[in-house]
């Protein structure tokens, strides 16, 4: 199976000069594209690569090469080679990981396999009924991936691991007026995925639509964010939590450690292993990925770390790449956080966003996917899609209630790989919340 | 390879299939990064294949797609781009159609007069080294960054109506930036901005003048650590090109790509206020907004000869005097629009969907330099070099920070404010537009990073600009 992995560690061992990380990987995907409640296009893709970073003293030379063979292998190698012993050093560099713990083992079904294109149709085609009677058309994608790899290095680690998460992400769109909500399902095992829960919440949301349209006023609002809108400011915020980060002097989280940061309601874990999330095993260069306390009952506790950072920053190691949030609940029924809610807005989804300034964690985004006003304690309209400017901390420390409930929310990764993450996070009501124009559309 | 995609064309010319079309690209990737003065990453990537088959039966896209060219690999992915036309086929509506286009062919292969992959690597190292050292942390430079990266790719394509392409090109995308610190204040500055690439080999480094420019950036970037914000509620703003190329590809370019007016992009990157109804009448920008697409000019990195459905490289207004008459098409839309196909589908690589995609989305230049156009600013601030961009799912309201603002007084530069931000809606702000400087400020700005689709594509592409000023911009965001 790791074939070419194997003639490369082969023609490695005869250069004891070389610290080398090594990788081989199988990736494929089923993506299925729809719009109209009809098929845009269903894609098969897959691809196998293998990566080489080789580490002379500390010089090094990295190279990928896809569709491996010996003769390619062979190449990339002599030209590596050539090229290693004439560049300068970086001096920040001390060894490749030596963490040697293997994850348990865990069974993983393929869920390309598993969940065919037929099944897939069958399922829209269910749920696009029900969008139907309302006069809503369905819109999105439904992905299914598989991967596996095997990663050697000169430290004799040697580790494989495999994954095949699912994404389903369904927007309805009245047809009509352009109203758009949206509901998803993200994890790695589809036994979680119950379509009449899932019927149930889309058609909720796609019911909240038959109220009027609004627009409001710049200005601050009580409002209450979706698990997806908490789920999406908590990966902004995790940019600052990482060593490469504090290393850039870009990390809001600088001179923090053991401080108290946010309220002591706010707790935030790195943890690969819940079951409804995507889980994770290793960490990029192998070093096994243990559930990490980021945030604990408002302290800032760790920032994650690699080797190269580790010996550069003297942080602790951990291999973390808050890839797999987790925001604690709270206590609160979701009614009895909008029941709460005299005047304000309820955000299902954010668009857009970016950093300001990443030292203060103030950026800019928007609303998207339904944006609701909520008056005396109930949603009544519906109001058009709005933009903040707001800092990432004022927003934490202004959680007022969290949900007593977390949901396991999907993010696609769609610039250089596509890569599908899980976090899992509550509702959250939160006071004052800056909105700065109104986009004037749905 | 023209043999090898000519005969997977000739299986797929079957009565069952409508139209079916083949790519395979051959990619060379090289890069290089330098941090705080010290090389960081030196990695290729060289003769990456990657095949894409894709088929129209029953009127609906089937696809697949494969970095293994080998002809086992191919009988897969012919039967599996064919299975999920059929079943696809089966949850739809309206079937996709197109009218056929006359057969063509090109050749067309693109030379840089510094080949990055063959020059000296001695070379190649000595002057990214140089520049590291240059801008490397010192005093308040806390942070440092030089990077190049280098592709060349070569794209044979063929469909069942009879085109063929074979093409080639170098594409470049330099990059420096430095950040400075202090007192917990932290600023930065690049050089020459966010959509830095070119189609050139390791001569765009000269041509951009990076060496000339390190100092300019480190004294900049501290001088931002003291500098005011703007205080008006709102001002004319002069936006450079170190911007102004983003403002038009996030609030032109992907407005009128048409497959959002469908929803096709819904599920990602979003949607478009542009209606069909529009075309002709909407007054999208002042008289002296024209904005084209321009696939046939060799200089961008947009260029083809052919997309990546067999339409012929074109030229085609899409804002002429201000008003938006065409739109970035693919055949199916073009004739759902009762358009002619604006030669925009392109695919990242081989393996990767064709999408409607922008190529070399240009604003036509005025009159005059930026000197010129400075003077005749009476009160105002020059807007430069991309910091923060977001804008909404329709393409409607946007925000912008730059990395610098230069205050003008009586038509001369008399300070610096940090980070500037201004917000607006599309169609009120193109309105604004009062003066666009001439052919002497006006050249290709150009990215790598244009995300789109899913599975995600990042395409490079080009933007012709010129800096350009707007009357009366929102520029205080109420904290």
């Amino acid at each position: 199976m790791y074939e070419q992995l194997e003639y490369l560690k082969t023609a490695l061992d005869k250069h004891s000069e070389l610290k080398f990380n090594i990788v081989q990987s199988y990736w494929q995907t089923d993506f299925f594209r729809f719009y109209q409640s009809q098929t845009n296009y269903n894609i098969s893709k897959e691809n196998v690569s293998l990566t080489a970073d080789l580490y002379k003293g500390k010089k090094s030379f990295s190279f990928g090469i896809d569709d491996p063979t010996p003769a390619k292998i062979d190449e990339a190698l002599d030209n590596a080679l050539c090229i290693i012993d004439n560049l300068p050093e970086d001096p920040d560099f001390v060894d490749v990981e030596d963490n040697l713990s293997l994850a348990e083992p865990r069974e993983i079904i393929n869920n390309i396999d598993a969940i065919p294109l037929s099944m897939k149709t069958e399922i829209l085609s269910s749920l696009s009924e029900s969008a139907t009677q309302h006069d809503f058309s369905l819109y999105g994608t439904f992905i299914c991936n598989f991967s596996r790899y095997r990663m050697i290095n000169s430290n004799k680690l040697d580790k494989s691991s495999s994954t095949s998460p699912i994404y389903l992400e369904i927007k309805a769109v009245h047809n009509q007026s352009q109203l758009t909500v949206m509901e998803t399902f993200g994890g790695d095992n589809f036994k979680y995925f119950d379509l009449e829960d899932f019927r149930s919440r889309l058609m909720q949301k796609i019911e909240f639509c038959a109220n009027d349209v609004v627009n409001v006023d710049e200005g601050k609002y009580d409002v209450i964010l979706a698990p997806r809108c908490v789920a999406e400011f908590v990966q902004y915020l995790s940019y600052g939590m990482s060593a490469r980060a504090l290393d850039q002097h870009s990390s809001y989280f600088e001179g923090k450690i053991d401080q108290m940061v946010f309220p002591e309601t706010i707790s935030i874990t790195d943890d690969p292993g819940d079951p409804e999330m995507i889980r994770m095993e290793y960490g990029s260069d192998g070093h096994i990925y243990n559930p990490l306390k980021l945030i604990d009952k408002g302290y800032f506790r760790n920032f994650t770390c690699n080797q190269y950072f580790h010996h550069k920053t003297g942080l602790p190691k951990n291999g973390n790449t808050a890839s797999c949030l987790k925001i604690a609940t709270g206590d609160s029924s979701l009614d009895a956080m909008i029941g709460k809610v005299k005047h304000g807005l309820y955000i299902s989804s954010l668009h857009y966003m970016n950093f300001i300034n990443p030292k203060d964690t103030s950026l800019t985004g928007l609303t998207r996917d339904g944006t609701f006003l909520i008056e005396d304690g109930k949603i009544s309209k519906v109001v058009m899609n709005l933009r903040f400017t707001e800092r990432i901390e004022r927003i934490l420390k202004n959680i007022v209630v969290l949900e007593n409930r977390a949901y396991s929310i999907p993010f696609s990764d769609n610039y250089e790989s596509f890569d599908i993450a899980t976090v899992k996070a509550p509702h959250a009501l939160v006071k004052g919340f800056n909105i700065t124009s109104s986009t004037n559309t749905i | 390879m023209e043999q090898k995609i000519k005969s997977i064309i000739s299986r797929l010319n079957t009565a069952d299939i409508q139209f079916a079309d083949v790519r395979i690209t051959i990619t060379d990737n090289e890069s290089i990064s330098f941090i705080n003065g010290h090389l960081r990453n030196y990695g290729s990537s060289k003769g990456s294949p990657a095949l894409g088959i894709r088929v129209l039966i029953n009127g609906c896209w089937g696809f697949a797609g494969s970095k293994d060219l080998s002809n086992a690999s191919i009988d897969r992915l012919i039967n599996k781009a064919i299975s999920n036309a059929v079943q696809g086929s089966k949850f739809l509506n309206t079937k996709v159609s197109f009218p056929a286009i006359a057969p063509s062919f090109a050749e067309y292969h693109h030379q840089p007069r510094i080949n990055p992959f063959s020059m000296a690597k001695e070379e190649k190292m000595s002057y990214l080294g140089n520049l590291a050292e240059a801008i490397k942390p010192s005093g308040k430079i806390v942070h440092s960054y030089v990077a190049g990266e280098f592709v060349r790719q070569e794209k044979y394509y063929a469909n069942t109506e009879g085109s063929y392409s074979h093409t080639s090109y170098y594409n470049t995308l330099p990059v420096m930036m430095v950040v400075a610190a202090d007192s917990g204040q932290v600023q930065s500055r690049t050089w020459p901005g966010h959509m830095s690439a070119g189609r050139a080999g390791f001569e765009l480094f000269y041509e951009q003048e990076f060496a000339e420019n390190t100092d300019r950036i480190m004294k900049e970037a501290i001088d931002l650590l003291k500098a005011p914000t703007i205080k008006e509620e709102k001002a004319d703003i002069i936006i450079g090109n170190g911007h102004l190329a983003l403002q038009l590809h996030e609030s032109v370019g992907h407005a009128t790509e048409a497959d959002r007016i469908f929803g096709m992009e819904i599920s990602y990157a979003g949607k478009t206020f542009v209606k069909p109804e529009m075309l002709g009448k909407y007054q999208y920008g002042s008289p002296i907004v024209n904005i084209y697409s321009d696939s046939t000019d060799p200089k961008g990195l947009g260029y083809h000869p052919m997309d990546d459905e067999g339409v012929p490289g074109k030229k085609i207004d899409i804002i002429r005097n201000g008003v938006l008459v065409d739109q970035q098409t693919s055949r199916h839309i073009a004739h759902m629009l009762g358009l002619e196909p604006s030669s925009n589908m392109k695919g990242s690589y081989a393996d990767d969907f064709p999408l409607v995609r922008m190529t070399n989305l240009c604003i036509a230049p005025g009159k005059g330099s930026l000197d010129e156009l400075i003077k005749s600013t009476e009160k105002g601030y020059l807007l430069d070099f991309t910091k923060t961009w977001s804008i909404d799912d329709n393409r409607n309201n946007f925000q912008f920070t730059t990395e610098i603002g230069y205050k003008i007084e009586d038509g001369r530069i008399v300070g610096i404010v940090k980070e500037p931000t201004y917000y607006g809606i599309t169609k009120d702000f193109w309105n604004a537009c009062d003066a666009i400087c001439g052919d002497e400020e006006w050249g290709y700005h150009s990215t790598f990073h244009c995300g789109k689709g899913e599975p995600g594509q990042v395409m490079q592409l080009s933007h012709g600009i010129a800096p350009a000023r707007f009357k009366n911009i929102n520029v205080s965001v109420k904290d």
